[in-house]
């Protein structure tokens, strides 16, 4: 295999980049889809049906035939997204309002702030160990050259996407403050004490994946985790995902915990003031973080890019012919895990009541601390015996 | 081409400090408090990257974690809340310029004096590494969250620990301070 000269690697990790990009921007308006889709089942309706050729044409008459046989017709599940072409143009086309008192640098760069950390933690994110793909000859300039399954594989991964991650904070609380207004000031302070709050339970719980195997390298850990861990592990691992799970609800400012927006209180918090892309980059922001501690539960706790979570891949390896498909790594494992924990917060969010903001501080404080070290003892304590 | 990226590449230490420097610069000179706050993140960021351009990955990634991500976020809660009308403000920074101007005259001083020898003086010989005892069967180039925490938990133990009590000498104060009559 040929080595790359420096503009080749670089080309490559542009590649990689702009691949990272599609994944993003695919999955994002997909699960916004998802979102009211899955809702309106919850609620036992149809979720978005307007926007669809659901009267006219082939797809119209199968579902009229469906209606008459007195079944949901299964083409409505697709119904309602043209609206997302709709709702995008609606983004970048309406009026960009920046309010008269409104600190204006301060105002602009916030957007900006939360959408770049949320996108760059990509980076340390591996979808498959080791090479995904390799380019065929025809490639020009770069064939032949395999391209890995991560941007940067760096060995402090885990720091990388806890510390930009952290930084993301900043776009909220910084666009509350530079609105120059009541409910938006509100709804800033009290994300900022509970993000940070939130971050505390959330790295704790990451830690115990760190003390199991050893390592701050995403794909490794997440080859260790799938793999390389002993049955006693399981214990850790599910409690360890619970726990990391509920943080990261908070984290991305999610039902239940959604203290920032808080649309019966706030108005809508932290981004009142805000309209068109600026707007839409906040949004985009919340979904790529859901994204992101998506793709760190599946890589750390559901197994990565094998196929069965909290390191039962490793036990049932044992048992599987060497070389077997299922029991190796496919990035197609990881991206369905990302979608099924997408998945997870529409359907807690349509399940579970929100809390008070004084509950949210406790259940943070009282709750998952605690319980994070004890977790952390725990995977401490099997680290060490087994 | 290749050559002018290398060079880039070769330079990225004096370009993160630079850039750090003019976050500084911005700091002190700004007239608002948050966007003083803001230019403080973005040196702690600059100097991250200057750990990363010398290959310490993990003290860069710390440097994000606690600082941008921890110190900064309670600067900027506390300059939210503590809100200042504009021409008080203006007031009392303008007070502080002349105080600003020698403690930054005094700093450089302070620091040619100590790091003279660092700057001027010819290059060490060896770079700077862990003890041979400690960096047993460590590659300290790639493995630089361990050689660190060998440094600090077994090189390091009774300085390290005894720093933490500083730190909590430095909480307990804050209560004390921030708490009222009422008991």
């Amino acid at each position: 295999m040929p080595t790359p000269t420096l503009l080749q690697s670089i080309a490559i990790t542009l590649i990689q980049c702009v691949l990272v990009v599609i994944f993003v921007f695919v999955v994002v308006p997909l699960t916004v889809f998802a979102e009211r889709k899955v809702l309106g089942h919850l609620q036992q309706r149809l979720g978005s049906t307007r926007v669809a050729s659901g009267h006219i044409g082939v797809t119209g008459w199968m579902n009229r035939g469906m209606w008459k046989w007195g079944r949901i017709p299964v083409l409505s599940y697709w119904r309602g997204i043209p609206g997302l072409v709709a709702d995008v143009l609606k983004l970048i086309l309406k009026e960009d309002i920046i309010p008269a008192k409104a600190d204006k640098f301060v105002f602009f760069i916030a957007p900006a702030i939360s959408m770049v950390s949320a996108v760059v933690v990509f980076a340390a994110i591996s979808f498959v160990p080791g090479t995904f793909f390799i380019f065929p000859s025809w490639f020009p300039g770069l064939a032949g050259l395999p391209v890995s399954g991560g941007i940067a594989d760096i060995n402090v991964g885990l720091l990388w996407i806890l510390g930009v991650a952290s930084v993301g904070v900043y776009g909220i609380v910084l666009a509350g403050w530079a609105s120059n207004s009541k409910y938006p000031l509100l709804g800033g302070l009290r994300s900022a004490a509970q993000m940070v709050s939130y971050e505390v339970p959330l790295a704790i719980s990451l830690l115990a994946p760190v003390v199991l195997t050893g390592s701050l390298n995403f794909s490794e850990m997440a080859q260790r985790m799938a793999t390389g861990t002993s049955a006693w592990g399981l214990v850790p691992q599910v409690f360890g995902f619970l726990i990391y799970l509920t943080c990261g609800f908070a984290e991305t400012n999610r039902l239940p915990f959604d203290m920032p927006e808080a649309e019966n209180e706030l108005v809508a918090g932290f981004h009142t003031e805000y309209s068109g892309m600026k707007f839409g980059f906040f949004y985009l922001a919340e979904y790529i973080n859901m994204t992101v501690v998506s793709a760190l539960a599946a890589g750390f706790f559901l197994g990565g890019s094998w196929l069965l979570p909290f390191g039962l891949q490793g036990l049932v390896n044992k048992l599987l012919p060497a070389g077997a498909w299922i029991a190796g790594p496919h990035a197609i494992f990881f991206v369905a895990k990302i979608i099924f924990l997408l998945f997870t917060y529409i359907w807690v969010r349509g399940t579970i009541p929100r809390y008070r903001y004084d509950q949210v501080m406790s259940v943070a404080w009282k709750y998952l601390i605690p319980l994070a070290l004890v977790n952390l003892l725990l995977a401490a304590f099997v680290r060490c015996a087994v | 081409m290749e050559h002018f990226i290398e060079t880039i590449g070769r330079n990225m230490f004096a370009i993160f400090g630079v850039m750090a420097l003019g976050g500084a610069a911005v700091v002190v000179a700004s007239r608002s408090a948050v966007h003083s706050v803001l230019a403080f993140l973005f040196a702690m960021l600059c100097i991250a990257g200057c750990f990363l351009s010398l290959e310490a990955e993990f003290l860069g990634m710390a440097q994000i974690l606690v600082y941008a991500g921890g110190i900064v976020v309670l600067f900027l809660f506390v300059v939210m809340l503590v809100e200042v009308s504009k021409a008080k403000e203006k007031e009392v920074f303008q007070l502080q310029s002349r105080y600003a101007i020698g403690a930054v005259l005094l700093g450089v001083a302070a620091f040619s004096a100590v790091f003279r020898k660092v700057i001027f003086g010819a290059a060490s010989p060896q770079a700077l590494k862990l003890s041979d005892n400690l960096a047993q069967g460590l590659d300290v180039a790639k493995q630089n969250a361990q050689a660190v925490s060998r440094g600090l938990f077994a090189g390091y133990l009774l300085p390290f620990e005894i720093l933490s009590v500083v730190l909590l000498v430095a909480l307990v104060g804050a209560v004390v301070l921030a708490k009222t009559e009422r008991v």
